[in-house]
């Protein structure tokens, strides 16, 4: 286009689609559903903000660490962590299954299979789960 | 004999020069289940209203113009069958998140920008002149970044980024996955060359993970995955660079 070319001739005037800041993700059921997801994270931190608490009673001594027990087993707080756990198998799987998107690991000519990936960490899951369970059964 | 129904195609339109925004317009369309929207709207350029304007070129997934979105989701027009479109209605929209243009055609200048800026071709390590032969690479190398060199730059994963509508300044799922498909080329002089915009804040790390870009790519590319990998790359990369006390 030559550079004679005024504004009134020119009759580009592209339409900017307003966006809302605070709403966008009530625009689609995918964002909706990437909301929920990432609000629910919250219980993960809530659960996680509990365990790192346990370690501060543990090293403050054996009577802080008897009040910790006790705050564990009130029923609120079990139910709060019956919901944290929920919360956090969910996310564990939806990142697990992740995975094999964020790395690509080559053996030999091949790119590994993504399913291999996955399975590992279920396995690597459940055995660190296993070892836990008989480690609080042997204590 | 192939089973013809009619449609109800609602097509936002918008002509800069008569309109002060967009509108719905609909038009009634035969149709047949092997078609595809696009098919559907040569059909009204064809047969019902001249004025309508739309990008598509190949008609076959390959060339990326007709990107659109289709009931609210980023598709390829060519590649959004009838028959997944039961209702008897259509609702075709230019792809969110870039101006419009004239109805379904939108301003793309802002992703040939950043696609520009990536520096989206081989930055060889170390220049050949013609006698010296090609710069070889063995099929393992290729399927390292294989699957991030079959993007056709539609733009759909765009439409679709969270991100890129409320952060424009975001570089985005192709542009920083076609960066991320040069650096992990064995044949690359990689991220050095082309890493400081990808590391920046409008680069890797603006992306949430959200994943949406991933999910509508009708080339199977996986840019969320790409994102992922780089972010793991320009950290190591920050890292090393701080360890050699270069940061
Ligand atoms: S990454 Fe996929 S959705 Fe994005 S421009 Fe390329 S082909 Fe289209
Ligand atoms: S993963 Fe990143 S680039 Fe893809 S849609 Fe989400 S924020 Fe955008
Ligand atoms: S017309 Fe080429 S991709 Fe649809």
């Amino acid at each position: 286009m030559s550079a004679a070319t005024t504004d009134t001739a020119n009759p580009r005037k592209p339409y900017v689609r307003p966006i809302s800041k605070t709403s966008w993700f009530l625009t689609s059921a995918r964002y909706k559903s990437y909301m929920v997801h990432e609000v629910s994270s919250i219980f993960v931190a809530l659960y996680m903000i509990q365990l790192v608490a346990g370690l501060f009673y543990l090293a403050a001594g054996p009577e802080e660490w008897e009040s910790y027990l006790a705050f564990l087993r009130s029923p609120v707080v079990i139910l709060l962590t019956l919901v944290g756990l929920v919360f956090f198998v969910i996310h564990t799987t939806s990142w697990f299954k992740a995975v094999p998107q964020a790395t690509r690991i080559m053996r030999g000519e091949e790119v590994l299979p993504g399913k291999i990936l996955v399975t590992a960490h279920y396995g690597i899951w459940a055995a660190v789960s296993l070892f836990v369970i008989i480690l609080a059964w042997v204590a | 004999m192939t089973a013809t129904r009619t449609i109800q195609l609602e097509v936002l339109r918008y002509r800069p020069e008569q309109d002060a925004k967009p509108f719905f317009q609909t038009y009634a369309v035969p149709v047949e289940d092997e078609w595809v929207v696009l098919d559907a709207l040569n059909y009204v350029k064809d047969e019902l209203d001249r004025t309508l304007s739309y990008r598509w070129s190949c008609h076959m997934f390959v060339c990326g113009s007709c990107g659109m979105m289709i009931n609210g989701e980023p598709k390829l027009a060519c590649k959004a069958f009838m028959q997944d479109y039961p209702s008897g209605k259509i609702r075709v929209e230019p792809l969110s998140n870039f101006p419009i243009e004239r109805d379904l055609v939108i301003v793309q200048d802002d992703f040939v920008e950043k696609l520009t800026a990536v520096k989206p071709y081989l930055l060889p390590k170390q220049d050949k002149t013609v006698e010296q032969g090609e710069y070889l690479q063995t099929p393992a190398e290729l399927k390292k970044y294989k699957q991030y060199s079959l993007c056709i730059n539609c733009l759909c994963c765009y439409a679709a980024c969270p991100q890129y509508g409320l952060e424009p300044s975001f570089i985005g799922p192709a542009a920083l996955t076609l960066a991320h498909r040069y650096n992990t080329d064995s044949r690359d002089a990689g991220p050095e060359a082309r890493g400081d915009l990808v590391a920046a804040h409008e680069g890797v790390w603006a992306c949430s993970f959200v994943g949406a870009c991933s999910q509508v790519c009708p080339k199977d590319v996986d840019p969320a995955g790409a994102i992922q990998q780089a972010k793991l790359y320009s950290a190591l990369n920050f890292v090393t660079g701080m360890v050699k006390g270069d940061k």
